[in-house]
């Protein structure tokens, strides 16, 4: 089957066999298939649930705000869970546009939002929920937040604006070539008042409707007596527009192209990056609907003492998370998501916490650990009070700092802020110079206004609205199709200066997936003792057992009985009629079959076994009849490919650094193979982006990848953070720089992508402002030919677009 | 001379219609999803299976 990330990978049972889909869409379309017909499908859809076991009876209540009237009919959003590619899309929209009542039915593969319309007294909400879910799909509710709305509002706004200045932009330069023809050709005075005319009024609302903002901004900025960008660009075309203005009065050349394509570039470089923008947000809103909206509450008064026969007794019943008080008492069944943080009263379960942590192997729960928000309880039932509700799960501070971190402004303002930081004084200083010359030496002042603002024209650098941008679209779309997404501008900025590469070790150095890698069998052959422990692992839910049953594919499972399974230790089960146990040396020794062990093996074997473990690797026995029958080592193994990239970031420049919540001993085996100097372990994923907030005041500018969240505070922390390989959602969100594909080398062409890409903006920059600003001498001497402002501009653009197709790596 | 301030208006007629066309379009949303639309060649039952999909259901129903 294809290469799907594990945890976006859906699993079902097809006529026994375990199948592996990217998404629930192409599961059914495999069904659909193989059912050999769409009749068939539909009457099986019914009874038939796939993916994660997530069923239980939606609150239809909750979606009961969202409805509104649409005519005679009725309208609602709904988020689609479980969407991840366009079949998903597909299926959705045909199930829905099939089932009678339903008049349209629209997903955006985007934002994963179906919009659906139907007729009210033919269908109503629940039954279309139940409809979506019986395909496999969870709906919830879309709650529009004010902000989403205004943010769409805002990009319509932009594209209008930017739209409209193209259009009237490009009628504009059809009678500006005329006038360019005409100045060296000569053109009849009438025709040429014509042109003007008609130039000016294309040009007004280039300026004055697409281009107001611009010139609002400009305002308040003066009013702070500051200078960006805004200034320069109103400066630059309101001058040139009166400047033209006053041209027409006195019959001379006219300059409304220039004032019109300033505006029209700089809004193009706006839309360019508001693009990105959108982007990254509609990530994090879908990062909100990992939170389930409902939780099996327990009816009994908190302040009681809790006995199990009173928690066994006591009634459950379903409500929103949002009710939920610190003290309530929940139930979770296995397969079901943790809504809120918790501790453990009783049951002992194992729960997923790979979308917080990052971490593969499930943690063990049982009665006085601490359960998490969002996280999956995987085999065992739970009961356990609530702690923290709302905005104070762990899982909802993430999402706030990650919030929070996107928002934050980049510690350095853009480079071309930067450098418009003192152009624009500079300018105005040389424009004041200019008019005051020409006084000085006793010209009209008419005459020395004009030449004042033609300086002004001349100086302005329409090309500079795109030299930033356009750099950064070449750059990152090069990177995306290397599989290295980029978050913005301002990443490739700090990226450019990092000298210090810090990197997780588990799933970035690592695997972090542990794979089988040797089994010995004791008195029987290996093939027979992974066929034994194929039988005893494949009910378990245990990643290290996982890693076993995936060894032992291909071989045929015996029949077990009294199976059962010590969360954390190990299982048991009857294999032909005889106890089989499979576990940690500890497991095996509390079953009874002390002394075995060492009896089983040689020397050899146990001095193996302890190299083994001292390296980090899990070891496993098997047991069966009371006696050794296997040994396996699971271990995480370090990437091939991850050397070479430690050796590619030293050669760019960098020193490199690991840091785990492993133990030591581990670290330092995987430390020597991929000769990394600097090992930091175990530390704590707080004492991790500790590490990195002393390095940078060490003046360090630091690189962390990772892939969890336990990295997540220090990705947030570092100038860059990287998200590697299957990264959590969260990871993704709290990088600056986020690598698809499990390929360490990818972070080392990440920098110098970034590296290059930078240095492509500042030369753009200088190719901006370059011929403008040759041109200004002519200008302040009062002899600007129109066809020098024209040249410049062009020459200006053309230097800064054929420069940033250089912003990619071989 | 007439004929070049007739191709004038012309060409400003177009482009105003070419504008006004583009305002159209984003007002009705045809800019709101533009990942979607490259898949749509890749779904081919549009239109006439799918009624024929709902009369047969409808028949199923009603026996």
């Amino acid at each position: 089957m294809l290469e799907v990330p594990e945890r976006d990978a859906v699993y079902d049972e097809i006529n026994g066999q375990r199948k592996v889909f990217c998404c629930h869409g192409c599961n059914g379309i495999y069904r659909l298939i193989r059912n050999e017909g769409l009749e068939d499908f539909y009457s099986k859809r019914r009874n038939w649930t796939p993916g994660p076991a997530e069923d239980r009876a939606v609150d239809i209540s909750a979606f009961l705000d969202g409805l509104r009237p649409a005519g005679s009919e009725m309208e609602t959003d709904i988020i689609l869970d479980g969407i991840r590619c366009a079949s998903c899309v597909w299926l959705n929209e045909k199930i829905l546009l099939a089932t009678k009542g339903i008049s349209y039915a629209n997903v955006n593969y985007a934002t994963h939002r179906a919009k659906i319309r139907w007729n009210p007294g033919k269908i109503d909400i629940g039954a279309i929920i139940s409809r979506i879910k019986s395909i496999g799909y969870t709906p919830k509710p879309f709650l529009p937040k004010a902000w989403e709305d205004e943010q769409k509002r805002q990009a319509r706004d932009l594209l209008i604006r930017f739209g409209t200045a193209s259009f009237f932009s490009m009628q504009l330069m059809l009678f500006s070539i005329a006038l360019y023809a005409g100045y060296f050709q000569g053109i009849d005075e009438r025709i040429k008042l014509i042109f003007h005319m008609i130039s000016l009024a294309l040009t007004t609302p280039v300026l004055f409707y697409a281009g107001w903002p611009i010139i609002k901004g400009s305002f308040r900025s003066l009013k702070n007596l500051t200078f960006n960008m805004d200034v320069l660009v109103a400066a630059g075309s309101l001058s040139a527009y009166l400047y033209s203005i006053e041209q027409i009065m006195t019959g001379g050349e006219v300059y409304f192209d220039t004032a019109a394509m300033i505006i029209t570039l700089i809004l193009l470089g706006r839309y360019i990056e508001a693009g990105a923008k959108r982007k990254a947000s509609e990530t994090i809103s879908r990062l909100m609907q990992l939170n389930p909206r409902e939780a099996r509450k327990l009816n009994v008064s908190s302040d009681q003492a809790v006995s199990d026969d009173r928690l066994h007794l006591a009634v459950r019943q379903m409500v929103p998370v949002s009710s939920l008080r610190p003290g309530d008492l929940l139930e979770v069944v296995p397969g079901e998501k943790i809504p809120v943080d918790g501790v453990v009263i009783t049951g002992s379960s194992e729960a997923d916490e790979s979308m917080l942590t990052g971490e593969s192997r499930p943690s063990r729960k049982s009665e006085g650990t601490l359960v998490f928000g969002g996280t999956l309880n995987l085999f065992g039932s739970l009961v356990f009070r609530v702690t923290k509700t709302g905005k104070e799960t762990v899982l909802a501070q993430i999402i706030q700092a990650v919030a929070d971190a996107q928002t934050r402004r980049a510690p350095i303002q853009s480079v071309a802020d930067r450098v418009i930081g003192f152009f624009v004084p500079a300018v105005l200083l040389i424009s004041l110079l200019t008019f005051l010359g020409w006084l000085y030496h006793g010209a009209p002042t008419s005459r020395a206004v004009m030449n004042a603002v033609s300086v002004m024209v001349i100086a302005c650098p329409c090309a500079l609205g795109l030299a930033t941008p356009l750099a950064i679209l070449i750059g990152t779309s090069n990177g995306a199709t290397r599989g290295i997404l980029i978050k913005g501008g301002d990443v490739i900025e700090k990226a450019a200066t990092v000298d210090f590469a810090v990197l997780d070790k588990t799933g970035t150095i690592t695997e972090g997936k542990p794979v089988l890698s040797d089994a010995i069998g004791v008195g029987i052959p290996v093939s027979e003792a992974l066929r034994l422990a194929l039988s005893l692992e494949r009910r378990s839910e245990h990643s290290l057992g996982k890693a076993i049953v995936e060894a032992a594919r291909g071989l045929d499972p015996y029949e077990v009985a009294a199976f059962s399974a010590v969360p954390g230790r190990g299982v048991r089960g009857m294999i032909h009629g005889k106890p089989a146990l499979i576990g940690s040396r500890g497991f095996i020794v509390s079953e009874g079959i002390n002394g075995t062990i060492d009896a089983g093996l040689d020397g050899k074997h146990t001095l193996e076994l302890m190299e083994s473990e001292k390296s980090g690797s899990t070891v496993i026995f098997l047991c069966h009849d009371g006696s050794l029958r296997g040994v396996f080592v699971v271990s995480d193994k370090v990437r091939k490919e991850a050397a070479e990239a430690v050796d590619m970031l030293k050669t760019a420049g960098l020193s490199v650094a690991m840091v785990t919540g492993d133990n030591l001993n581990t670290a330092e085996a995987v430390a020597k193979k991929t000769r990394i100097e600097s090992v930091k372990a175990p530390v704590s994923p707080l004492e991790k982006a500790g590490e990195i907030r002393r390095l940078e005041k060490e003046g360090r500018h630091v690189l962390m990848a990772g892939d969890g969240v336990n990295d997540a505070p220090a990705l947030v922390e570092a100038t860059v953070g990287i998200a590697v390989g299957r990264a959590t959602d969260i990871a993704l969100e709290s990088a600056d720089i986020v690598i698809m594909r499990s390929d360490l080398r990818l972070v080392a062409d990440a920098i110098m992508l970034t590296k290059k890409t930078f240095r492509v903006i500042r030369q753009n920059i200088f190719w901006a402002f370059f011929y403008n600003s040759v041109a200004i001498p002519l200008a302040i001497l009062g002899i600007l030919h129109p066809i020098m402002a024209a040249g410049s501009m062009a020459f200006s653009s053309l230097s800064v677009v054929g420069n940033s197709l250089r912003a990619r790596i071989r | 001379m007439w004929s070049m301030f007739l191709l004038i208006l012309l060409t400003l007629c177009a482009g105003f219609a070419g504008w006004i066309f583009f305002l159209w379009a984003v007002k009705t949303g045809q800019y709101d999803d533009i990942e979607r639309p490259k898949y749509r060649m890749l779904e081919d039952d549009e239109g006439k299976e799918e009624k024929e999909e709902n009369k047969d259901k409808e028949a199923v129903k009603k026996d």
